[in-house]
């Protein structure tokens, strides 16, 4: 229903520029066709006139430029009025997922648990890991927790060291507060060990 | 033993009809998954957006789905330079014969595995094999549930407007 409403919003501010727009163009006769309506004693008169000059669409241009840098931003908007309606701060739950390095570690996929539920399982493609990799921060699980305690369970599986299969697991028992609750699941590179590490951060 | 003859024999003598029932899908946003591919990493759906996407839903005992992915990997080796992704969605429940199938033949492009029928029930695959054309916007084009040479000529068509477009 939201994104019926979010879509209505935007296709109602798309569509009702355009015609404004569209207006002044249709009040007045085209060019060419006032070239037509002009007797032909004023033509011969003055053939310079008969070759019209293209119509300047450069304001048009960047109006609708305008338009659609207008249309993003609002979308922006309401995605956030969206998630602020879905998710409220006194029950939102973020869960993150971060990668360093990555040596002995292929990240394929993670499945993520809460209160023995299972609320997620993730499939990382090549290209979301090399993302990852590259510094970026993915956020797995957006959802809501009542106040009190709770435990998230996180199985990594992937590609461990010398290329095999390997599954590992993390758990952090958390207490929700009133405020919105962010977790953090690190994937980093243990050189003692030649192994990876698996850790689950509270931020708050 | 039973129960698999006669989804078989539904399969077969329902696919003359079903080639005429209208997709659901149709004209509709293809909804986006991520899959185990047998070889190389996963793929999801929503990274190929800008490229012409074929999805053929295939089951190893079938013998027109082997066909028709044979004729998928001539055609991916023409049109690949021209934006072309195509993806063989597995759907039996035993692996085993699709693993075996993924190392014997040389299809070039992945191979995916759906052991769920998350994705399948998704494209509300009623037939095999079923192939999927989706246009660079993401947008169910067209669908193809029964494959022969006549069927294979009209893909081409419909596939060269949509590479065009």
């Amino acid at each position: 229903m939201q994104n019926v409403v979010r879509l209505f919003l935007v296709l109602a501010c798309v569509a009702m520029p355009v015609a404004f727009a569209q207006a002044p163009l249709t009040a007045e006769p085209p060019p060419a066709a006032a070239a037509d309506a002009a007797p032909p004693a004023d033509t011969a008169a003055a053939p310079s006139d008969a070759v019209t000059p293209p119509p300047d669409t450069r304001g048009l241009d960047q109006e609708v430029q305008g338009l659609k840098k207008d249309v993003v931003d609002l979308n922006r908007e309401l995605f956030v009025l969206e998630e602020e309606l879905l998710f409220p701060a006194n029950t939102q739950v973020a869960v993150f997922l971060s990668m360093d390095v990555g040596d002995f570690f292929a990240l394929d996929s993670v499945t993520l648990k809460i209160d023995q539920k299972e609320v997620i399982n993730y499939l990382y493609t090549p290209r979301e890991v090399e993302a990852l990799l590259k510094g970026g921060v993915h956020r797995l699980y957006l959802g809501n927790l009542k106040v009190g305690k709770h435990e998230l369970v996180a199985f990594f599986s992937g590609k461990g060291p010398n290329d095999r299969d390997y599954k590992r697991g993390a758990t952090l028992k958390f207490e929700k507060g009133i405020g919105a609750k962010y977790l953090e699941l690190k994937i980093n590179d243990r050189q003692r060990k030649q192994q990876p590490e698996f850790e689950v951060k509270d931020w708050e | 033993m039973q129960r698999l003859c006669l989804a078989l024999a539904a399969v077969t003598f329902c696919a003359p009809a079903m080639a005429d029932t209208p997709y659901p899908l149709k004209a509709h946003e293809a909804p986006d998954f991520a899959l185990h591919a047998i070889a190389g990493g996963n793929v999801r759906l929503s990274e190929h957006r800008g490229d012409v996407v074929i999805l053929s839903f295939w089951g190893s005992r079938c013998t027109p789905c082997r066909a028709q992915l044979e004729a998928l990997n001539r055609t991916l080796a023409t049109y690949r330079s021209a934006g072309l992704q195509v993806y063989g969605i597995n759907v039996d429940d035993d692996q085993t014969r699709a693993l075996a199938y993924a190392h014997g033949e040389s299809v070039t492009f992945p191979l995916l595995l759906d052991p769920e029928k998350a994705v399948s029930r998704s494209y509300q695959v009623d037939n095999l094999p079923m192939t999927l054309l989706i246009d660079r916007n993401g947008v169910v084009r067209n669908v193809i549930r029964d494959y022969n040479a006549k069927s294979e000529d009209l893909f081409l068509q419909q596939l060269r407007a949509l590479l065009n477009e």
